[in-house]
């Protein structure tokens, strides 16, 4: 079974209150010089095989339930890591949260590898290759 | 404008008038909003979330709580309730709904009203009496209130902080949207110190204080809350 990550974050103009406080008690902790934000992953397991349509289908869902647009980016891609183990690594989910960016060369989509850009994830990004089918709404 | 002294008694109610307050799972306040409409003068009619219809109500009030343990983000997984489809095409066509608290959340979850609400940016649950002014009269909420007046209503929540482009607090502003500010000290960081706000059309509105608390001496440091409520009732008898 295949399985879409998506990953939430608000918005680098939103206040994010929660990243600030554990950027304080990071400081307070000791670790100097972190700054966090903080947004949500979600791990998607997908029946059937994943195709542009079935990560379509991911992105209009994360689109309608999972972000909201308003205050926050989002970022859709498959984890590879859950059926393919690439370089010998283990298939360990924990293995990919501690990735920045698990997504490899000819994964199936990613509807903004950089989630970090002010474009908004919503917005049909002309970069990725498979954007057309991850971007329509 | 005649000042808004006189509420009606207990027993004294205006018949037609119904009410509905919904109730999800999660809900907190639904009982004391239906409450408020009884003392108003209106008929509290309870709507359950999982119901399709909005069993013919002149308007809705959408109570504060929790609904579904405001997982995900709040309100996010309400506005997508069955009975929030038919709210949502009522609401576009007119009918008077207000949104308290989460309600307000739902309201902008469902894209009834623009922007969202996020954590406070003091990181705390805020409860205390909270002193507003009206910044709009022309809604069908807030008739009963006079242009600027300062009035009181409780403020309890933890994800308060109203949020919206730039684009879109210049239209509310100009477009006289801006329904309540807070007065003091920000208790959340909401911009420009919004409490709640307005539809083009002035028939949906959301605010993050508690107007169904307001309405009894015993309880509330001020009844100021009791006119969100005569406000719809006399705006609906005179709709008849």
């Amino acid at each position: 079974m295949a399985r879409v990550v998506v990953e939430v974050m608000p918005k680098p103009e939103i206040l994010d209150p929660q990243g600030k406080a554990v950027t304080g008690a990071l400081a307070r902790m000791g670790f100097a010089g972190l700054t966090v934000r903080q947004g949500k992953r979600f791990e998607i397991e997908v029946e059937g095989e994943l195709d542009d349509a079935r990560l379509a289908q991911v992105h209009d869902a994360a689109e309608k339930l999972l972000a909201n647009t308003v205050i926050e980016a989002f970022e859709v891609r498959s984890d590879e890591t859950s059926t393919a183990p690439v370089g010998g690594a283990p298939a360990d989910p924990a293995s990919v949260a501690q990735g920045q960016v698990s997504t490899q060369p000819g994964a199936a989509a990613s509807a903004s590898e950089h989630a970090d850009a002010a474009v908004p994830a919503n917005q049909p990004a002309t970069e990725a290759p498979n954007a057309e089918a991850a971007g329509q709404s | 404008m005649s000042a808004p002294t006189a509420t009606p008694d207990l027993a004294q109610t205006a018949p037609g008038a119904r009410i509905g307050v919904v109730t999800f799972p999660g809900s907190l306040d639904d009982t004391d909003a239906l409450r408020a409409v009884r003392l108003c003068g209106a008929e509290p009619v309870p709507l359950w979330h999982a119901s399709q219809s909005l069993d013919g109500v002149d308007a809705v009030i959408l109570p504060g709580g929790f609904s579904y343990g405001d997982y995900l983000r709040c309100g996010a997984i309400a506005r997508f309730s069955p009975l929030m489809a038919e709210l949502i095409t009522a609401a576009r066509q007119g009918l008077p709904v207000l949104g308290i608290c989460n309600g307000f959340q739902i309201l902008c979850e469902a894209h009834l009203l623009p922007g969202a609400l996020i954590r406070n940016d003091v990181r705390t649950f805020v409860c205390k009496e909270q002193r507003l002014r009206v910044e709009s009269t022309d809604t069908v909420w807030t008739q009963d209130f006079l242009p600027a007046e300062e009035i009181s209503i409780v403020l309890k929540n933890g994800e308060g902080g109203y949020v919206a482009d730039a684009d879109t607090i210049e239209r509310l502003e100009g477009e006289d949207q801006v329904v309540f500010r807070y007065l003091g000290p920000n208790p959340n960081g909401s911009v420009n110190d919004i409490a709640g706000i307005t539809n083009d059309r002035g028939n949906v509105v959301g605010l993050m204080p508690h107007p169904e608390h307001n309405v009894e001496p015993l309880t509330a440091p001020s009844t100021d809350g009791r006119r969100f409520f005569t406000s719809v009732i006399g705006f609906l008898a005179r709709a008849r």
